[in-house]
């Protein structure tokens, strides 16, 4: 297999699997944070690698349901000839239990939604990018984080993600809490551009 | 005698790098299982006296690994080796009886401090 370019098409199993191990890790980072933020145990998931095509973007939120009221996050990101955006899906029913989690007192505006939307974002974002950034040994610089949408639901968020790709690398990190009700998944994408770097890096990790 | 080693983590790639970390001179016989269920049967059939566990899996997940191995009461030592770096996750394994928790990039000075600590390997 040495050699071989990754194919556009095919994600080769053993990408796949280093893939899946770097997000493993870079998540178990960000679970970390958000775990000592909200006081809770976070229920880490195996991620999910997939190589599709914008419209099976959809595929790639699989823990999410396409009935449920959903607000996201965006933010990309780019450096060492790698390009992509993570974005961070919030089911709305989550905002009732992380308003008490971090103690918030008051009415859980549209407004309140946004800010913990934006503060977790931040947290999750940046520590699982940091994470992936540490073991590819690349770095990435950051763009502000660009709200999507609030109670939205899927198909519409969907269509609200304008980024600048036709097929991508995605990696689903689907986080819930133990015993509260916050259902989040963190999706990072890779654009089709950055394949050939991402594969050169896990070719050297595997040397 | 060779040690029976067990390296349990459904990653190809994670259990080649506990491989690698291992101490080059230790005299081990050494395993791999891709889930939970399949490292306790190699447990079961003498193949891990010191296990490497990885909590998240399929199938069946390290803490579960830990609780049959706690319940059938089986002769291993078990290391945790994770990405989940949660203090409470940390606190599950030790209380389940693993001896020690290394977290994910496994660090091969980390990995053999811990096994010199615990007498597994005289270094």
């Amino acid at each position: 297999m040495r050699g071989e370019r990754m194919s556009t098409e095919h994600l080769d199993e053993e990408m796949r699997d280093v893939f899946q191990e770097i997000a493993n890790v870079a998540m178990g980072r960000a679970a970390d944070l958000l775990a000592r933020l909200l006081n809770n145990y976070v229920v880490l998931p195996i991620p999910v690698v997939n190589l599709l095509e914008r419209n099976e973007l959809k595929m790639a939120l699989s823990s999410l349901k396409s009935v449920d009221s959903v607000s996201a996050v965006c933010q990309g990101f780019v450096g060492s000839r790698i390009s992509g955006e993570a974005l961070l899906i919030f089911n709305d029913t989550s905002f009732q239990d992380i308003a008490e989690l971090t103690e918030f007192k008051g009415d859980i505006t549209p407004d309140i939604e946004l800010e913990l939307l934006m503060d977790i974002a931040n947290i999750l974002i940046g520590a699982c990018l940091k994470g992936l950034t540490e073991q590819l040994d690349v770095s990435f610089s950051q763009g502000q984080p660009v709200l999507l949408g609030q109670h939205l639901n899927l198909q519409d968020l969907i269509n609200n993600q304008t980024g600048n790709w036709k097929r991508a690398l995605t990696i689903e990190i689907p986080y819930r809490l133990e015993s509260r009700n916050v259902d989040c998944d963190l999706l990072l994408l890779f654009t089709e551009d950055s394949l050939a770097v991402l594969e050169s890096k896990v070719r050297f990790m595997l040397e | 005698m060779s040690t029976p080693v067990l390296i349990c983590d459904d990653s190809s790639f994670a259990r080649k790098q506990v491989q690698r970390a291992l101490p080059p001179d230790w005299d081990v016989d050494v395993t791999f299982a891709g889930n939970g269920e399949e490292g306790l049967s190699a447990i079961n059939a003498g193949k891990g006296d010191v296990v490497f566990l990885d909590l998240t899996m399929p199938v069946m997940d390290g803490f579960e690994v830990l609780e049959a191995i706690k319940k059938q009461d089986l002769p291993c030592l078990v290391v945790v080796i994770s990405g989940d770096i949660q203090p409470e996750a940390m606190a599950r394994v030790k209380k389940l009886g693993a001896v020690d928790f290394i977290k994910k990039p496994v660090d091969a000075q980390r990995l053999q401090q811990v096994l010199t600590d615990f007498g597994i390997y005289a270094g």
